[in-house]
């Protein structure tokens, strides 16, 4: 459970690290678009290109990235289970007896596992080289022009902060419990589905218990030092955008342009080489 | 001996950044049939020792005897359940793990896991609910009604039911008041003198370990500092200080005695005793 790479931030120093958080916002966020346009290959080389070259900047090790993608290994694996059974096109490249499997099914399985992987990476640099603190005012600036149609952008940070503040405390009350069952002969490995399932509800109803107790207890302490929503308040941290901020925007725009211009086809030089 | 570590380590995270060292090379044998106390500060390693007793953890070297049972790092010991069964661990804050909609169901829990059956499991759960001062009337009330000392209770009462030989208490009277920690120490002696448990209780409170106990564990940053019988531990008033622990009241005053020149045996613990040499040290002066 300390191993988990995913949205774990590391206290590097790198240009990357030093970026305005709305920015690294913005520019995942431009990305992620950019993934979502099926472009083929050649886009995804450039943003694979882009993504690796951050990583580099950001002084993340690969090794870090990897882990932070193994959790995604147990879908993969689904993921071709089923195109093998389904994709029924393109050339066999494998016959077992009567059953046979083809080359898009494979190809179509790479497709998104490239996509899910550049999707991963982006988002674990973000986590990776930005606080979370500084994630959530990022949120909470880049959220405010939506306030002239109500969207509470100082609260949902808030809400956003307070999750992520709680989520190790989770984990740690989930093992605790998860002992604190296994001493009573809670047997997660072994056992019927009766008792896996009693199980399950043995650690899931104290966790909820003593969850919402320290909502309770959290609210509290919160009005007991006079925070009330709705209500303007001033910040320490201010953020400023500097010239790299604005490189990485642009960066990130021209490359989000590249991949609509291959979709749309209009670009003076083919690139269909695949 | 039911229990004993032979240089027992053991190593959170280890082949980490993180990794960080909670016991060390700890040797220690627990007689069957006594009350033991384990006291040290705050992050001394105490849960992470007791932890060991049912194989939560695992020695990260080292091994440990527990009944007839070895615990060593590379394995499980290979009849897992009946070691959960014969030593019942009470962690720390249990009143936590409560979870069924009606006490009796959360007694019966741990011993339906270990095979009871049920209608057994029910007449232990209510023998032990009454032992432990919960009549009849609360067998079908929801625990998340009870207050915070009686949800205790019947936490700890889902672990005696289970009939463990060996009761482990990881802070059992954290945050109770002064007559509900007296009460809850008095059942864990009576389930030692009537039971014949073996019983080890992880406390900070040195009136308990004085008045309760028979022998004192020191952990000291992971090490093992001491561990000896609670007279002779009361007796060494040098390594009470170095330990920085507040002495229960009868070894202060008799301490104080001391200072101000009463020639006073250093071994006594009890009050009575305590009167007694004074009245005569009076009466040698007369
Ligand atoms: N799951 C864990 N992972 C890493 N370190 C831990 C873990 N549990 C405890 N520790 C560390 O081990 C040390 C001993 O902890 P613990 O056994 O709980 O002490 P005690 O019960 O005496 O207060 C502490 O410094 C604590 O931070
Ligand atoms: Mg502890």
């Amino acid at each position: 459970m300390n191993n988990i790479a995913l949205g774990r931030y590391l206290p590097l120093d790198s240009v990357i690290h030093r970026m305005d958080p709305r920015a690294k916002i913005g520019a995942m966020l431009l990305l992620m678009i950019a993934i979502f346009i099926p472009a083929g290959y050649t886009g995804y080389m450039v943003i694979g290109v882009a993504v690796v070259l951050a990583a580099l900047l950001a002084k993340l090790k690969f090794s870090f990235l990897w882990r932070s993608m193994k959790p995604m290994l147990f879908m993969l694996v689904f993921l071709l289970i089923i195109n093998i059974l389904i994709v029924k096109e393109g050339f066999v490249i494998l016959q077992i007896g009567s059953f046979a499997v083809y080359s898009e099914a494979i190809m179509q399985t790479l497709y998104i596992v490239i996509r899910l992987m550049l999707m991963i990476m982006i988002t674990t640099i973000l986590t990776a080289t930005t606080k979370p603190l500084d994630l959530t005012l990022g949120i909470e600036d880049l959220l405010k022009p939506f306030q002239v149609i109500h969207v509470p952008s100082h609260e949902i940070a808030m809400i956003i902060s307070l999750a992520l503040r709680f989520i190790p405390t989770l984990i740690e009350e989930t093992q605790r419990i998860m002992k604190a069952q296994a001493s009573r002969g809670v047997d997660m490995e072994e056992g019927s589905l009766k008792e896996k399932v009693m199980g399950i509800l043995s650690l899931i109803v104290p966790l909820f218990v003593s969850a919402f107790q320290r909502a309770d207890e959290l609210a509290n302490a919160m009005e007991a030092r006079g925070y009330i929503p709705n209500k303007k308040r001033t910040r320490y941290k201010q953020l400023k955008m500097a010239g790299k901020d604005y490189i990485l925007l642009l960066i990130s725009v021209c490359i989000l342009a590249f991949m609509i211009s291959i979709q749309l086809d209009i670009l003076p030089f083919t690139v269909d080489w695949i | 001996m039911p229990i004993a570590f032979k240089d027992v380590s053991h190593i959170y995270n280890a082949d980490s950044p993180f990794s960080y060292v909670a016991l060390d090379h700890i040797d220690l044998e627990i007689a069957e049939g006594s009350i033991t106390a384990i006291i040290g500060e705050t992050g001394s390693g105490k849960s992470t020792l007791v932890q060991h007793l049912n194989a939560l953890l695992l020695p990260t070297q080292g091994e440990l005897q527990v009944l007839d049972q070895c615990i060593d790092s590379k394995q499980k010991p290979k009849n897992l359940k009946q070691l959960r069964k014969n030593v019942g661990l009470v962690f720390q804050f249990p009143e936590y793990q409560l979870f069924e909609e009606t006490i009796i169901k959360d007694v019966c829990f741990g011993p339906k896991n270990f095979g009871v059956q049920e209608e057994e499991a029910i007449q232990r759960a209510k023998e032990i609910l009454k032992v432990c001062g919960l009549d009849d009337s609360y067998l079908e009330k929801s625990p998340f009604d009870l207050s915070g000392g009686q949800k205790r209770r019947v936490a700890i009462a889902g672990i005696l039911a289970m009939d463990p030989s060996v009761l482990v208490l990881d802070e059992p009277t954290a945050g109770l008041d002064p007559q509900g920690a007296k009460e809850m120490m008095e059942l864990f002696v009576q389930m030692n003198r009537v039971y014949h448990k073996t019983v080890l209780i992880v406390t900070h409170d040195m009136e308990h370990v004085l008045s309760y106990c028979d022998q004192v564990v020191v952990i000291r940053d992971g090490h093992m500092e001491r561990a000896c019988g609670v007279k002779e531990f009361f007796s060494d008033i040098r390594l009470l200080r170095e330990l920085r622990i507040n002495p229960p009241a009868v070894i202060q005053l008799r301490e104080r005695l001391r200072s101000e020149g009463f020639a006073i045996d250093p071994s006594i613990i009890d009050i009575k005793q305590l009167a007694e040499a004074v009245a005569s040290e009076v009466k040698h002066h007369e």
